[in-house]
């Protein structure tokens, strides 16, 4: 079907008023007067800040933030100035700290004989004992326990026994339970018990 | 005296199964022990009728009571020492000690049926003694029977311990410049 001319130019002509009648309100209209009268505050008490945010893609942001540019520019030394640190360590709770603490495992590392020897515990140690009777009896006894190891060695040789397979001693003895003070060998001695070599 | 006890030997042995040579030297000290006070005993005894009767007490006439009487002391010497403090004097020497099998502290019914039963390992040349030197938990007749075990109670760690402190101080310095010596130079 072939376009109506007279149609087309009313059309044009009614774009041309158009443009017109828009130019002059603008002009005619004072926007600084029109902002002062749009009462914001009530436009944002209508937004749902929730619904928006629930749209943004938080991670999405996170990746474009430079953490270590924002890093760079924070002053450490002023934020430290600044942290009471004796009111932090009053809210610590340094029994369930210290229950975290493996002590067995520090005693292991370390070596208490260098200890021994470089401090005043060994002439305390010294001092608390008997001095020539006890070590006539700790010679006597370690020359025993030689004596019975050899013997022990040779016996497991002969009959062709491994001694890893031997029991070390009666149950309650060797194992770590028998550390405590229901051990009778401790509460005999008043010593502590040696632990598994 | 500056002896080091070996620490492969002496570490944490407390309440491993002891050894025959410890228990045969402590056993042999126990009846030296026994045999000296009962001897002092006797003479104690001549000495005590001589003052009141005037005359010597001559015990090789009364065989029979003697011998009584050394059993009676025998029995008296080990079963009251093991019910006391699980050791006789020659264990405590040895520093091993009685404990019941699973290593409980001995009750004096152990004691008693173990003193009453040890003459039972003398048998057939000793034969009872043999479970110490090959039985996996080194015990003798008497210890089944009595439900007992012999354990080291002899605190090796704190004997190491004496030794060090008791070193020679010139021996020390000697070690001390060693180790100095064989450190390398930071710079």
């Amino acid at each position: 079907m072939a376009p109506n001319p007279i149609s087309e130019r009313i059309e044009s002509m009614a774009q041309a008023i158009a443009e017109r009648v828009v130019n002059l309100v603008m002009d005619a209209i004072d926007i600084d007067a029109l902002l002062d009268g749009i009462d914001v505050d009530r436009i944002i008490s209508r937004v749902d800040v929730d619904k928006i945010i629930d749209r943004v893609d938080v991670e999405k942001i996170i990746e474009r933030v430079d953490v270590d540019r924002i890093v760079e520019r924070v002053d450490v030394e002023r934020i430290i100035d600044r942290v009471d640190v004796e009111k932090i360590i009053e809210r610590v709770d340094v029994n369930a700290v210290v229950e975290k603490v493996d002590v067995g495992r520090i005693v292991d590392q370390l070596d208490i004989d260098a200890l021994v020897e470089q401090t005043e515990l060994g002439s305390i140690i010294a001092k608390s004992t008997t001095g020539v009777a006890s070590e006539v009896l700790d010679v006597i006894r370690a020359q025993g326990v030689g004596l019975d190891d050899f013997f022990a060695r040779w016996t497991n040789r002969l009959l062709r026994r491994n001694m890893a397979d031997l029991p070390l001693g009666p149950p309650t003895l060797v194992s770590d339970v028998a550390s405590g003070p229901g051990n009778p060998v401790t509460a005999a001695d008043g010593s502590a018990p040696g632990a598994r070599p | 005296m500056s002896y080091a006890p070996p620490v492969e030997l002496t570490e944490g042995r407390q309440g491993h199964y002891a050894g025959a040579v410890s228990r045969l030297v402590a056993f042999a000290a126990d009846i030296g022990a026994l045999w000296g006070l009962y001897t002092l005993g006797l003479a104690g005894l001549s000495f005590a009728a001589q003052l009141v009767t005037g005359h010597s007490l001559k015990f090789g006439n009364h065989q029979a009571v003697t011998f009584t009487a050394l059993v009676v002391w025998s029995f008296i010497y080990f079963a009251y020492q093991w019910a006391l403090a699980g050791k006789t004097l020659g264990m405590a020497v040895l520093g091993i000690q009685v404990v019941a099998a699973d290593g409980t502290p001995v009750t004096t019914k152990e004691s008693v049926i173990r003193t009453l039963t040890l003459p039972l390992s003398f048998v057939l040349f000793g034969i009872g003694f043999l479970g110490i030197l090959i039985g996996r938990e080194r015990r003798a007749w008497h210890d089944h029977f009595a439900g007992t075990a012999v354990v080291y109670s002899w605190d090796a760690r704190a004997a190491r311990l004496r030794w060090l402190a008791k070193q020679d101080p010139a021996t020390q310095r000697r070690k001390s410049r060693k180790t100095v010596a064989t450190e390398p130079d930071p710079v």
